[in-house]
């Protein structure tokens, strides 16, 4: 495959990636002018402001500016990573989030790998297993599917941290090991869901090859066990993993909100959910920003990678 | 001549056969619930003879071939015997029916899009059955790329770095062709290899694969629907109906003296260019599976001869002419 | 593979047809849910409200207090029988707002083509790209605690996920001959669409529906756990899972594991729904 056939298909997707952004985050922007009665007074109430303080903060918002005028700044100053300064820690939003970014970052990892480990595992061999196997592997999936990311995490909490006491119930650690064990019912947790869907697609995946004549005629040449399964089943089902694979990793990143809560993590999740309830706009639109452009940097890396994974895609477009 | 001569002799005969199949019978599951697929399937493919398999869909040809390669459908059980080469499959390990299939037996399907791993290189479709084996891959490489040469692939170098997609259906088949010919098997088990390409490429197709099962003497067993592509380029042919084998002549045989009522339907019903009948006569009702035709011959409630003899018992195969047929009166047929 | 084995095919089908256990159960335990939360003022055995510190922390069977009581000492049944109301009325709400949005953005994307259906698909592409909880978020950041505005929200960002179906099912709908015979038979666009288009994909938008009520029961329990739902007296089991917590890490769980399992069954239930609703259209798509 030639990078000139590839061409249109990566300009379209960098296109389309690029427009979503801007859209989000023209949005993200004018949720604040949204607000209810003066958006300034509103965000502040339930802090003592100086009229010289509301009109910085009129300024630092550019609400004193026309829409187009105050995005332009807003986005612009977004783009050297100044998002402004937090209301309640009266420091900046970037710095803030950088600062949290370490344990988010290694949370969302551990548990993607945990997530795409077990699923793509348990839904292989369950597809090449079929019968009981299969049986299980479904009713498991439907259920953890099902399962609440605070559910999951009042349950591991209260088994393992507060039962057994294997696990601390609250923090995240020093040094990378502690921090491992710290983050291990954390990452389990925000994986659980994400395991059910992957076991799910993926057993789907590998049983639609499974099925297929090419593997059969695999079969026919002499070609079975280990080499069959690597060489025309898993080979073949990364395509439609991979596209599931984008969305769940991605999502993650905002489920971090609910389990950095349950477990009493200081990162960018519950860093969002304190800025919400105290409405610190500037860190809930950095955060939302920073989110947003995880998930489409995140999905778009995927579908670039597609043509290279099935040299079809290009010509006909993605399997969706 | 002794009992132990006989038993010898007749030994020997299966081993020079490319692939004898003997009173095969097939099954999914037990008892009640048992749904039976094939019975009595009796089919020889002498070295370098071509062999046709005749019949409708769902009469079971498919299966038939797949037994040469101990591939059965899920949860079936098999009766009777089949060699191929003189090795059992029906007794063959896992190790054994792998190693069969890698060097006696090779299969042509119908649809060669389907057939290919899309997502992988042709390269690798072609020397995946050699690297298996065990050849290095600079040695099959090579073969891959002769064998290219001579299915009458243009560029064969830069064809095995392409994808199944960047090619026609016809040259996919070639490949496809090349593939089965790359381990130098005994037998060539071709399942309907021209249904799903146009008519020009059919020819072609034929062609090829006739030239290349002459040079090397291998044995074909060739499955198809078209009962006149049959008789025109196998020595022999087997007509199948519901799971049994019906009829079995000569090619030529086929058309002058057809000994079965169905054979003979079959023809009437295609049009043809060899022959100087003008009308076409539609067979009635509808072709049946083996689970849910008639007592008796499977036939019957199709046959325009059929009587109450008919659903006594299943006819027995029987010598007629230079055919052999499972009919109660052949001589009906043929007058 | 060329197998057409019609004998085997009829025999599974039969095996099919029989309603799956999961289905019976699903339907039973949301007619249960439904049952208690329309009549809890009648059923529930306490005020959901009425704390007793002397009786705070029971654990299930006790005495009076069948499930328990949780850490003010509040009856743990009574106040999930109450906060089923809540709990399943808001994702209907969600439901049945963003099967609006949806159906109406499907159907008018693909009947209107060109560059109407560019937007529209482009649209829900790029709402698609705002995780949803996010947007739940950020509208709560917008306009304070509270259930109405995540509700409209989660109905927007849901939209793609029924517009994408509604969308092909009526491009492959619309293309069949009936429909090109309505016109040529001078019905209009409208009567056709809402004649014959809708009730053809009823089958799809509910199975796709209960998957949705599904996701906005997690998305809208996550905000009341998070202290961002619904604002304390009402309670949703969310809101019972969020108080539960500290009780938790002293070693009491069942006052949020019970509202948990709650909300596990609850999606469980739809998700098994919708699965058997879209597994019963496929099959029929099969033409058997």
């Amino acid at each position: 495959m030639t990078a000139r056939a590839l061409a249109p298909w990566i300009g379209k997707r960098a296109l389309g990636a690029a427009l979503t952004v801007l859209v989000a985050s023209v949005l993200i922007y004018g949720a604040l002018r949204l607000v209810p009665g003066d958006p300034v007074l509103a965000v502040t109430s339930g802090r003592r402001l100086t009229p010289d303080q509301i009109d910085a903060l009129r300024h630092a918002y550019g609400l004193d500016k026309g829409f187009a005028q105050g995005y332009l700044a807003w986005i612009g100053d977004a783009v050297h990573l100044d998002l402004g300064r937090s209301l309640t820690y009266q420091t900046s939003v970037t710095s803030l989030i950088g600062s949290r970014l370490g344990v988010s970052g290694l949370l969302i990892a551990y548990s993607a790998v945990l997530a795409i480990a077990v699923g793509t595992g348990v839904a292989l061999v369950s597809a090449v297993k079929g019968g009981l196997t299969d049986r299980i592997a479904t009713i498991a999936a439907s259920l953890t599917t099902a399962t609440p990311p605070f559910v999951a995490a009042i349950v591991l909490l209260s088994v393992f941290a507060v039962g057994l006491g294997w696990f601390p119930s609250t923090g995240a650690g020093t040094g990378l090991t502690d921090r491992l064990w710290h983050l291990t019912l954390p990452a389990v947790a925000m994986a659980i869901a994400a395991f059910g869907v992957l076991a799910r697609v993926g057993n789907a995946a590998f049983a639609d090859e499974l099925g297929r004549e090419h593997v059969a005629a695999a079969r026919s040449r002499g070609v079975d066990g280990a080499p069959l399964i690597r060489r025309h089943v898993v080979r073949n089902a990364l395509g439609p993993l991979l596209t599931v694979i984008g969305v769940l990793v991605a999502s993650l990143f905002v489920g971090t909100a609910v389990i950095e809560t349950a477990f009493g993590l200081d990162g960018v999740g519950s860093l969002l959910v304190t800025s919400v309830s105290r409405r610190d706009f500037p860190v809930v639109q950095g955060v939302s920003l920073l989110g947003v452009l995880l998930f489409v940097a995140v999905n778009t890396l995927v579908d670039l990678a597609l043509p290279f994974i099935d040299p079809r895609v290009a010509a006909r477009g993605p399997r969706r | 001549m002794t009992v132990q001569d006989k038993k010898t002799a007749a030994d020997t005969a299966t081993r020079a056969d490319a692939l004898g199949i003997a009173g095969l019978g097939l099954a999914i599951g037990s008892g009640e619930d048992a749904v039976p697929l094939l019975d009595g399937v009796t089919v020889r493919v002498g070295r370098g003879e071509t062999v046709g398999l005749v019949g409708e869909s769902g009469s079971g040809k498919s299966l038939t071939a797949r037994s040469a390669l101990g591939m059965f459908p899920r949860g079936a059980r098999a009766t009777g015997s089949v060699t191929v080469g003189g090795v059992d499959v029906l007794a063959a390990g896992r190790a054994a029916l792998r190693d069969l299939r890698r060097t006696r037996a090779s299969m042509i399907f119908q649809d060669p899009r389907a057939a290919i791993n899309p997502v992988r290189r042709v390269g690798d479709y072609l020397t995946e059955g050699l690297r298996a084996r065990g050849v290095p891959s600079r040695e099959a490489a090579a073969t891959a790329l002769d064998l290219l040469e001579q299915v009458g692939i243009r560029d064969p170098r830069g064809a095995l770095r392409r994808h199944p997609h960047e090619f026609s259906g016809g040259m996919l088949q070639r490949v496809v062709i090349a593939g089965a010919l790359s381990t130098g098997p005994e037998l060539l088990l071709a399942d309907e290899p021209t249904t799903a390409l146009d008519v020009t490429t059919q020819a072609e197709v034929i062609g090829l694969l006739k030239g290349m099962q002459r040079t090397r003497g291998t044995g074909m067993l060739f499955v198809t629907h078209d009962l006149d592509l049959a008789a025109a380029i196998c020595d022999r042919v087997y007509v199948m109906y519901a799971g049994r084998i019906v009829e079995e002549a000569a090619g030529t045989a086929l058309f002058s003296a057809p000994a079965h009522p169905y054979t003979k339907a079959l023809l009437e019903a295609s049009p043809s260019v060899h022959g100087d009948r003008t009308e076409i006569r539609a067979i009635r009702g509808r072709p049946r599976s083996l689970a849910e035709a008639p007592s008796g011959c499977a036939f019957r409630d199709r046959c325009p001869l059929a009587d109450d003899d008919c659903a006594v018992a299943v006819p027995a195969v029987r010598a007629h002419g230079t055919s052999a047929v499972a009919c109660v009166r052949p001589e009906e047929v043929t007058r | 593979m060329t197998l057409t084995i019609p004998a085997l095919r009829a025999r599974a089908a039969r095996r099919r047809r029989r309603r799956p256990l999961g289905v019976t159960l699903a339907v039973a335990f949301l007619l249960v849910a439904a049952v208690t939360g329309a009549l809890a003022p009648l059923l529930a055995p306490h005020s959901p409200n009425a704390t007793s510190l002397l009786d705070s922390l029971a654990p299930p069977g006790t005495a009076g207090h069948l499930l328990g009581t949780d850490s003010t000492g509040r009856d743990v049944l009574s106040r999930l029988m109450y906060g089923a109301r809540l709990s399943l009325l808001a994702p209907l709400g969600v439901v049945l707002l963003s099967g609006i949005l949806g159906t109406a953005a499907g159907l008018l994307a693909a009947r209107a083509g060109g560059w109407v259906d560019a937007v529209l698909s482009r649209a829900m592409d790029i709402v698609f790209s705002f995780p949803s909880l996010l947007l739940a978020m950020l509208v709560v950041a917008v306009f304070g605690p509270g259930l109405t505005a995540p509700i409209c929200a989660l109905a927007v960002s849901y939209t793609p996920f029924l517009g994408r179906v509604v969308r092909s099912v009526a491009l492959q709908e619309g293309a069949r001959p009936y429909m090109e015979s309505y016109r040529a038979m001078g019905f209009g666009e409208l009567w056709t669409t809402v004649r014959h288009l809708l009730p053809n994909m009823t089958p799809v938008l509910l199975a796709q529906s209960a998957l949705s009520f599904g996701y906005a029961m997690v998305d809208l329990a996550s905000l009341s756990y998070l202290g961002l739902g619904v604002r304390p007296p009402a309670a949703d089991w969310g809101s019972m899972i969020s108080q539960a917590q500290s009780a938790i890490l002293q070693g009491s769980p069942w006052s949020g594991l019970i509202p948990g399992l709650a909300v596990l069954l609850t999606v469980v239930s739809v998700n098994v729904l919708g699965e058997h609703i879209g597994g019963s259209i496929a099959r029929r798509g099969e033409g058997t």
